[in-house]
């Protein structure tokens, strides 16, 4: 019983991350977490079509938000319109409404369906 | 009265022991944690060891994506800013990349002064592509989907390149 529960402790313990056992970056935005949110981000956007589970879309999502958390607001705005038409937070599948909204709150001068599925392509780095 | 060798045995049975396995246990578990996390990453087409210079090279993208977004449809400061940005945060080994954001800021802008002034830094930084410089410009006008940008600015059409700063 007390063994069992030390073992079933532990692993949750562990699972959770729980300090001491936590990942080698902590959660919190340092520079370092910072950095490697924008390579795995960076990764995911240099392909053309990502097909993944959403188990690992939903791993993605902090990082996502994570990235443009210091950028000025018109470079992050842009950003955010980056991610919606590639889907980064919506389990790959293009955010269509956010995109419209968000598009239209930069002012662009075209922010159609067509327009924007051409970003999609054209803003992969 | 219980005997120290007795009340050892009690502590090592029912505290040091299952505080053992529960260290060993939450060990596995965060092994167990951080490798399914690396799967999932990796099913997103992230690399699970990165060396630095693909790290470097990676964690630009995410700026350079709103550079070529906003090149694509944003306005004239939309571009300016987000080019702007990545060209802060570009590697200088990257003079193709320094090269195309700078005629893509000199191609928006409306100053003609201004533009000889970003032109000259296009042919300080990239002689060979000074040599074809509407060419290069006009490259870049034809990925861009709206005005201004998507053609040829008139410090070109008039056929005078002027770069003041050579």
């Amino acid at each position: 019983m007390v063994y069992g529960t030390a073992v079933g402790l532990g692993c949750l313990v562990g699972v959770l991350g729980v300090p001491p056992f936590r990942s080698s970056l902590p959660p919190s935005p340092s520079p370092a977490r910072m950095a490697l949110a924008r390579a795995r981000v960076g990764a995911v956007l240099r392909q053309p079509a990502v097909q993944a589970p959403p188990a690992a879309w939903a791993e993605l999502q902090a990082e996502v938000a994570m990235v443009p958390q210091s950028w000025p607001p018109l470079v992050r705005n842009v950003f955010e319109l980056v991610a919606a038409t590639r889907g980064l937070t919506t389990g790959g599948r293009p955010d269509r409404s956010r995109a419209e909204s968000l598009c239209h709150a930069l002012r662009w001068s075209r922010c159609d369906r067509d327009a924007l599925e051409q970003l999609r392509d054209r803003g992969r780095p | 009265m219980t005997r120290p060798g007795t009340r050892t045995r009690w502590a090592l049975r029912w505290v040091v022991g299952p505080a053992l396995l529960a260290l060993l246990a939450a060990r596995l578990g965060q092994l167990g944690a951080d490798g399914r996390r690396a799967r999932l990453l990796r099913s997103l087409g992230v690399p699970a060891g990165l060396s630095a210079a693909e790290a470097s090279a990676l964690e630009v993208a995410p700026s350079r994506a709103a550079a070529n977004a906003a090149w694509a449809l944003g306005s004239p400061d939309a571009v300016k800013e987000t080019s702007k940005w990545e060209l802060d945060q570009l590697p200088s080994t990257e003079v193709g990349r320094r090269v195309q954001l700078l005629l893509r800021f000199g191609i928006v802008d409306t100053n003609p002064d201004g533009q000889a002034a970003i032109f000259g830094q296009v042919c300080a930084a990239a002689p060979t592509v000074c040599e074809h410089l509407k060419d290069a410009a006009e490259r870049e006008t034809r990925t861009r989907l709206v005005a201004p940008g998507n053609h040829l600015p008139l410090f070109f059409i008039a056929g005078h390149p002027h770069v003041p700063s050579l």
